[in-house]
Parts: C-alpha cells; structure tokens; sequence
C-alpha cells in the first residue's frame, strides 16, 4: 500500500495510510501515516461501530492536513484499541 | 491442502495473532525506503475533493474479481463509484480474514463514513470515485504496480483534481 501511496503523492496529492503495522510503515516510510492498534482487515475498527469510524475518519483526516514533517507515523489516540 | 483454504487459514491465523503478524514483518522482504515524497497539504485541503484507496480488494459485484491465482498477485485496480450502493460491493482477497468487512465494508472502505463527513461538512466535497487495488503484490506484479498502475490511478486522480487521499489496507 505504501508504494501506491508514494505514486500519488508524487502526483502532488497529499495522502495519510492507516498503518496496522509500526514495521512495516517504518520500512515503507510512506508521507504520513497513523497507527491504529487493530487486527490485520479491520483498519476502521470493528463493524458497525459507526461513531468509532466517524472519530477516527476524523482523526485521521485532520492529520492528513496538519502534519507538516514528511514520512511522519501518528500513534491514534488509545480509544482506537480493538476493545 | 488446496491454496484458497490454505491461504485463508493462514489469513485467520494472522488476523487473530498480531504478534506473528510482527514477526512476518522482521524478516520480510518489505522495500525499506529512506526518504519520502512530499505534497504539501494546504490549510483548506478538506474542501476536497477527498478520495479513498484502499489494498483490501474490494470491487462492485459487477467488475471482474482480482486474480487469486498468480501467486504474485494482481496489480490492477477497480474504480469505485461514490454513488455506489455499500450492498453493491464486495471482497476478492484470500491473504487476509474480510469475515467483518463483508459484513460492514466501512471496516476496510470507509465509504459511507466519509458521506457522513460531507454532509456534516467536515469535509468540502466527496470525490466523484475511489479505488481499490488488492496487497500482497509481487515479483513481476510488484514491478507492474509500481511502474503501470499505481501511477495510472494517480494519474486519474489528478484529473479528477483530488485534494487528500486516505488510504486503507486489508
């Protein structure tokens, strides 16, 4: 994923990954990335958990604006643990 | 074992262990990179319009399944209109465990999420279409991904004058 990420940010798109793996995303080093502590298919949390989505939707995009120092990884907040 | 249930039992087993999901990643060979490309996001990057990609696999009932297989993969893509129903959608991807994302797609494609976000205005304005490629590419498919289509789709979101593009794994 990461290597698609850099493609279109070398289109001059700014990007942010959800990163499920702090190893991988610091060996890929995409442009910005948040770390969230699910499993492996759940990057937006669980199902159905729709106000969990909206925050971390939120979260993320905001970061995606703010961050200004590039190949940043964001720990999310720790409401995002796969409780 | 036949290959589709030997990868999705290993896909179970990944899911559910994040540590060996670490333990893959020590020693796998991931491309390390040391430095980064860079576009600047402009304070009112949120007006949009804003896309979604995703590595999940996930494509319209209608479009042609990704290749399960080649054993290096698929390195096409699907576009994913935003007007897309989240019933019309659906999963081809046996290295990961997509149980809770075909029941709620919004787990991998935060599509209708991102809806939302539109009509509170938090975000300007939804792209007009996302895309959806699945991981697990290598070897040959690796070079085709890097060389041919990831550039395609960025290339297609430029014309669509993309301003913040999110992106999901699997």
């Amino acid at each position: 994923m990461g290597l698609i990420q850099r493609a279109i940010e070398e289109a001059d798109i700014p990007t942010l990954s959800i990163s499920l793996n702090r190893t991988v995303t610091e060996r890929v080093k995409p442009p910005r990335a948040v770390l969230v502590g699910y499993p492996l298919g759940h990057p937006m949390g669980r199902p159905f958990n729709k106000k969990t989505q909206i925050s971390l939707l939120k979260e993320s995009l905001t970061l995606l604006r703010d961050i200004r120092v590039p190949g940043t990884l964001v720990d999310a907040s720790d409401r995002y643990r796969f409780k | 074992m036949i290959k589709p249930a030997k990868d999705k039992l290993l896909a179970s087993i990944f899911t559910n262990s994040p540590g060996l999901v670490n333990l893959w990643a020590k020693q796998a060979d991931i491309v390390t990179n040391t430095s980064t490309p860079w576009a600047s996001a402009a304070s009112n990057t949120l007006q949009g319009p804003v896309a979604l990609v995703t590595t999940a696999g996930v494509h319209l009932i209608g479009q042609p399944p990704f290749d399960m297989d080649d054993p290096e993969g698929d390195a096409s893509f699907r576009e994913i209109p935003s007007s897309t129903p989240a019933g019309a959608l659906t999963i081809t991807h046996n290295y990961y465990d997509h149980g809770d994302a075909d029941a709620d797609i919004n787990v991998v494609l935060p599509i209708e999420r991102l809806k939302e976000l539109e009509a509170e205005g938090f975000i300007g304005r939804i792209a007009r279409r996302h895309f959806s490629f699945m991981g697990h590419i290598l070897g040959s498919r690796l070079e085709r991904l890097v060389g041919e289509t990831a550039p395609a789709v960025a290339a297609e979101m430029k014309k669509d004058g993309i301003r913040a593009a999110l992106l999901t794994p699997g």
